[in-house]
């Protein structure tokens, strides 16, 4: 599976190509385009393997109960990969690890992946964030989407992240709901309210922007809906 | 794990701060590495990132009653964010606009810079923030009685929805609206009619800004408005 | 597919802090030719200074020219059905120079390309578009669009491609720009973040989903075309593309980046990513995979192109940030 990312990082989209025989499993409705010769399979689980209840736990996540899996027939083939809002993609290839992602940010990864279900304790309610988490486990390629740009930050100590910012970290990352700076009073006054603090040592990968922000921008000018 | 991230588009500060704008056009952010005893500036809520050892304070915008005035003729907050480095080694702050588009960095040697209400993002020490009384061509086209006025010698990062493009401008030009960012004193603004009344009402684009003069003007892409304008008949 | 080849394309902007004028100057030297030459590319960038190269070769001009200063971007594209001439081709010194004779020399108004001057900037993602109309001549550009212009540039609005247009959603009116007096510049800026794509026809006819129209010249004839029933229904965009046909400019845009595929034998395209094809393609809306991928793959219905030709795509679809925005409507009171 060879994974390209073209037009990083306004408006990303993932060109996977596929040998015959290759699987990439992709979250339901991200395809954008794709040769004739794709196969398309839609289950609730990861193909050969998998149960239903974590496709439940992955509709908690905010995640599609479905994934959709795409495989070429006799020749290799290419498929496009976009996502709902404009923004960047990041491929990472993980070594028999755990990374935990946002919901909403996953977007593709190899067969061997194992998607499940990452809790982040109570604590998320209150980061901006949403409360459920995805956990990929394993060894292979995965791809990963925000709206934004994506940048890495290496922590080792401690780092500030603004909640609805984080797209995914190490799982060796602890993290804690904190303020900014030395006052709380100060923190809310200066508009970033509660913030994320991670601990340890690893890496967190950051949305430059974020969703929630730029709505209500946007608000003024468009027309009523009905309530 | 590897990660086959590559800069994307990066600009290195040449200005007061170091530091870089990244994420190209379409998603700027700026990292500001602090050097011990610097500040930076910024509106609130800018902060996506930093090191947890940075200080945040809150201040009124330029004092109590001139931050009452920008939030309410000036389109700006009621307050700013300073972020102090205290510790005794280099610290990094990023931060955004609320909106996708470009950030830009002038910086200013004892110059003048005019942003239209919402534009101005941050500022290191030695701007200052002030208002000027915009006249009601500005009032009339729903862009405030007054404008914002950075002055002084320090840098200012300045955003708006799209790419940023710069025009110089000798004589006179027309600029939609919705699409001024910033400009030079040296340029006058005066509002007019796109075309004749028929076409200025149902062609869409209404009142046009005439701007007169000699110096430089910033004009957005793309516009909030613009944007609006292409969802509403979608939904 | 494969990908063997690509274009190399210089975008214009220029690496963290070069200077213009030095990286002009060494790229001159690099490609053995002059200044100017070199400053009249950058006018027109993104361009591609050499088409259909190996992917190896690519590299070795990407890094000759990012160290001269300027940014220069690789542009992969399935094998060529029809080249198109109008590109000047440039070579690196060592390599034979035959080609740079299509390139016209120095003092000779830009190499007479058909059509306007024009220049799109801020390229993928809120791409702006320059165009100068000649004097007295007449543009047509959707309505809303202008951005800037010239002020001796005049706008008349006019009720263009009649009910049709109408009922695509588009805004009832094209409004004409004409340069009296002498000629003008106008900037236009679509209402949706992304890119613009420039087309000469000549004679041939593009199809475009009904949002995508910019601007055109006067020779060329938008009209809307009803997609018949049976696939007009189906693909749950609208009834209608747009039918740009005749001789001259088109410019239309696309909601985020753009990428061009050319159709060999046969290429699905989720509906809402379609944003423009060449006439000549065949197309029929179909589902993809079984009956449960069409209910819960969530891709629903895609078009499936086949025949020879180019299909332009779109990396976003509009409905999905449509459905996003929705919920930062103002909530009407009763």
């Amino acid at each position: 599976m060879n994974i390209e990312l073209l037009h990083r990082p306004g408006n990303t989209a993932a060109k996977v190509t596929l040998q015959p025989g290759e699987t990439c499993t992709a979250e339901s409705g991200a395809m954008i385009a794709m040769s004739g010769h794709m196969e398309i399979t839609t289950t609730t689980h990861k193909k050969k393997s998998g149960s239903l209840l974590k496709a439940v736990k992955r509709v908690f996540s905010g995640e599609s109960i479905f994934l959709n899996h795409f495989e070429p027939t006799d020749k290799p083939g290419e498929v496009f990969f976009g996502t709902d809002l404009a923004g960047d993609m990041i491929d990472l290839t993980l070594d028999n690890e755990n990374l935990i992602v946002q919901s909403g940010s996953f977007l593709a990864c190899e067969d061997s992946i194992d998607i499940g279900f990452g809790w982040q304790g109570f604590k998320t309610l209150f980061s901006g964030e949403r409360v459920f988490w995805l956990n990929l486990k394993g060894s292979g390629k995965v791809v990963l989407s925000s709206f934004g740009a994506i940048y890495p930050v290496e922590v080792d100590g401690e780092y500030i992240v603004d909640g609805g910012h984080i797209v995914a970290f190490n799982e060796t990352l602890d993290f804690s709901i904190s303020k900014a700076g030395k006052s709380w009073i100060h923190s809310f006054l200066g508009g970033e309210g509660l913030v994320c603090k991670f601990k340890g040592k690893g890496t967190v990968w950051c949305q430059s922007h974020n969703p929630g922000s730029f709505g209500p921008l946007l608000t003024p000018n468009l027309r009523a809906r009905k309530a | 794990m590897n990660s086959e991230q590559e800069d994307l588009h990066e600009v290195a500060l040449k200005g007061h701060l170091s530091g870089k704008i990244r994420g190209s056009q379409a998603f700027s952010y700026v990292d500001i590495d602090l050097e011990p005893g610097e500040s930076l500036t910024t509106e609130t809520d800018a902060m996506s990132s930093m090191d947890a050892d940075v200080d945040l304070t809150a201040a009124f915008n330029g004092g109590f009653f001139s931050g009452l005035a920008r939030k309410f003729f000036g389109g700006e907050s009621l307050f700013i964010s300073r972020f102090t480095n205290n510790t005794d080694q280099s610290r990094r702050v990023t931060f955004v606009q609320p909106n996708p588009g470009e950030i830009r960095c002038k910086t200013l040697n004892d110059e003048t810079l005019y942003l239209q209400p919402g534009a101005y993002l941050a500022s290191s020490d030695g701007v200052k923030l002030g208002l000027s009384w915009a006249g009601f061509i500005s009032f009339i086209s729903r862009e405030g009685l007054f404008r914002l006025k950075v002055s002084g010698t320090g840098d200012v990062f300045y955003g708006a929805y799209g790419a940023l493009l710069e025009k110089e401008v000798d004589g006179e030009y027309i600029v939609d609206t919705s699409h001024l960012v910033a400009y030079e004193p040296g340029v006058s603004l005066k509002l007019q009619l796109a075309g004749g009344l028929f076409s200025s009402f149902f062609g869409g684009e209404g009142l046009v800004t005439r701007v007169e003069g000699q110096g430089k003007i910033v004009v957005q892409s793309r516009s909030i408005s613009g944007l609006a304008g292409w969802l509403n008949p979608k939904f | 597919m494969t990908t063997e080849t690509c274009d190399i394309v210089l975008s214009g902007k220029l690496v963290n802090g070069a200077d213009k004028d030095q990286v002009q100057q060494k790229l001159g030297t690099l490609f053995k030719t002059t200044e100017a030459k070199i400053a009249e590319l950058f006018t027109r960038a993104p361009v591609a200074i050499k088409k259909s190269v190996d992917v190896s070769t690519a590299q070795k001009y990407q890094r000759a020219i990012e160290k001269a200063g300027a940014e220069c971007v690789l542009k992969t594209q399935q094998p060529p059905v029809a080249k198109e001439q109008q590109e000047p081709s440039l070579s690196l010194v060592p390599m034979p120079e035959q080609q740079a004779e299509k390139v016209e020399p120095t003092g000779v108004q830009k190499p007479k390309k058909p059509g306007y001057d024009f220049e799109i900037t801020g390229q993928p993602d809120y791409s702006f578009l320059t165009v100068q109309i000649p004097a007295n001549e007449t543009l047509k550009v959707e309505a809303s669009a202008m951005a800037t212009m010239d002020t001796n540039i005049e706008m008349k609005t006019k009720l263009k491609g009649g009910f049709g247009r109408f009922l695509t959603g588009e805004s009832l009116f094209i409004n004409d720009f004409t340069a009296a007096n002498g000629p003008g510049e106008i900037g236009i800026a679509p209402g949706a973040p992304g890119d613009l794509l420039h087309q000469y026809l000549d004679g041939n006819t593009i199809y475009l989903q009904n949002s995508a129209y910019v601007a055109s010249t006067a020779d060329v004839t938008v009209e809307s075309k009803w997609q018949g029933m049976v696939k007009g229904f189906f693909s749950g965009e609208s009834l209608f593309l747009i039918r740009c046909s005749g001789k001259g400019d088109l410019w239309f845009n696309t909601y985020g980046a753009i990428i061009e595929i050319d159709v060999e034998d046969d290429y699905v395209v989720d509906t809402g990513n379609i944003v423009a094809f060449t006439e000549g393609l065949e197309y029929t809306i179909r589902k993809v995979g079984g009956y449960k991928s069409l209910f819960f793959s969530g891709e629903g219905l895609v078009c499936r192109f086949s025949g020879k030709g180019k299909v332009w795509i779109q990396t976003r679809s509009a409905a999905a940030f449509v459905s996003w925005a929705h919920w930062f409507r103002p909530v009407k009171r009763k």
